[in-house]
């Protein structure tokens, strides 16, 4: 699992996401994914393109990233999901929650 | 200090004040933090407390024109001012009784300019209290002169205040001074504002009305006796309908809920055509079981251990249209009103129909239709 942040923009930054998300890389994804909820008034866009799994863990950390990009005015939208991984937000109710596009 | 050409004995006065200005701020500002909190504790919302000291020229001004039936300083009753201001009039009788209780109230000087009101009387008037703090409400190290100094603290509507903020714009400082052809107008607007105060409370008293009917109708589980509207329907979430559901489907894999706003669904619940409460309660008993397939056939064979509490909501609305004889496209259209119209959404309405298909939701369909 590969996670890479580009500054696009003065508080503009662009996530790129890379291989599974498990029990295995949970933490590592979390340490490095909780970092964008450094900068308050955030636009953050994570492309998932080559995001090829994501178990309950995932759900959680994205979760927990979204609170607290809410707490500090941030907003995140998650980009170009592949199916099997839509599918996970789906049945679990949280395509509700999260903002994908 | 500047020379505003006063007389010794206001020069004299105009000088005490220069000297208690820091004292007069900080009245000002306990006394706002003392009316903020008492309105807290007692859960009331209003528009705004705000305060102000006189400044030295308006304190000038004043002894200029009436410095000689000031003996002293203290006889001064409005160098400090606090205002609180409501969003309705019998508000301001619940506060007034609050402060009561906060400060010590010099009746004498007090007046209820409300009460004033006759049929020649001017203008939309507020309640002016004269106070001085409480002993007891000082803290050791604060300055104990701080209760000797008077203060005024006025209660009024946004209604009202908006009116005296429009008069003062005028420059008159009484309705005496008002010429005759400006006091008619002057005085229409504020019987006007005056009945949309009323009209505000009136509204108020009716949306409490319909909010306590609300309950009790649902507390009596009378559903179909409920429209479906936003007050409704927070009522009835209040009743947790879909935590069953959710908790067997959470259950299918010993999954954690989180807990989500259901809210988003109440449009998409209309546009599908439920009207009252009890359509939604039927839809819970009649698709509950479909619902719990589908998240059964969805979830099950999977990792997932966490869902979102808007599961059981999601499955129901599916299963109904699915059931109620909707296609693929109204399945589409039911995600783009949830989620927002993207490319997704195609995709995930015919696995959704795939999966209906091979389980009994579309056989139902055909028999329901």
């Amino acid at each position: 699992m590969k996670v890479e942040t580009k500054k696009i923009e003065d508080k503009k930054f662009e996530v790129f996401i890379e291989g599974r998300v498990d029990t295995n890389s949970a933490t590592d994804f979390q340490n490095e994914i909780m970092k964008l909820s450094d900068e308050p008034g955030a636009d953050i866009q994570i492309d998932c393109s080559e995001l090829a799994y994501t178990s309950s863990q995932g759900l959680r950390v994205f979760l927990m990233l979204q609170k607290s990009l809410n707490s500090n005015g941030s907003k995140m939208v998650l980009k170009k999901l592949q199916p099997q991984v839509k599918e996970v937000f789906d049945i679990t109710g949280f395509s509700n929650i999260i903002t994908i596009e | 200090m500047k020379d505003y050409g006063l007389d010794l004995h206001c020069q004299m006065i105009l000088e005490d004040y220069a000297s208690n200005l820091d004292l007069y701020i900080k009245l000002s500002s306990i006394v706002q933090k003392t009316i903020k909190s008492a309105l807290r504790s007692n859960t009331i919302f209003v528009t705004g407390v705000e305060g102000r000291v006189k400044t030295e020229q308006s304190m000038a001004g004043k002894l200029e024109l009436k410095g000689a039936k000031y003996h002293s300083i203290e006889d001064i009753t409005d160098i400090v001012g606090v205002r609180v201001i409501t969003f309705y009039s019998e508000d301001v009788d619940k506060i007034s009784a609050i402060i009561e209780k906060c400060f010590n109230i010099d009746w004498d000087n007090s007046v209820d300019k409300r009460k004033m009101h006759s049929l020649d009387s001017f203008g939309y008037m507020s309640l002016h209290y004269i106070c001085r703090l409480p002993k007891e409400s000082l803290t050791h190290d604060e300055d104990s002169r701080l209760t000797d100094i008077p203060f005024e603290l006025q209660m009024r509507t946004a209604l009202q205040h908006v009116w005296a903020n429009m008069y003062h714009d005028t420059g008159y400082k009484s309705g005496v001074d008002v010429p005759k052809e400006l006091l008619r107008n002057l005085n229409r607007l504020a019987g006007m504002l005056e009945l949309a105060d009323d009209e505000f409370s009136r509204i108020r008293t009716t949306i409490t009305d319909y909010r306590r009917l609300v309950k009790n109708l649902v507390d009596d589980g009378k559903f179909d006796d409920v429209q479906l509207n936003t007050d409704t329907f927070k009522t009835y979430l209040d009743l947790k309908p879909f935590d069953k559901i959710n908790k067997k489907i959470a259950a299918i894999n010993q999954a954690e809920i989180h807990n989500s706003s259901m809210l988003p669904y109440l449009a998409i619940l209309k546009n599908l055509g439920f009207q009252t409460l009890g359509d939604i309660d039927r839809l819970i008993t009649d698709y509950g079981y479909d619902a719990y397939l589908l998240a059964l056939h969805e979830i099950g064979g999977t990792d997932i251990d966490i869902i979102s509490s808007t599961v059981a909501i999601q499955d129901l609305c599916i299963v109904w249209i699915i059931e109620n004889g909707g296609s693929e496209g109204d399945l589409v259209k039911f995600f783009n009103e949830l989620l927002g119209a993207n490319t997704y959404n195609q995709q995930r309405a015919k696995r959704v129909m795939d999966k209906a298909e091979s389980l009994s939701l579309v056989k139902k369909r055909i028999a329901n239709t």
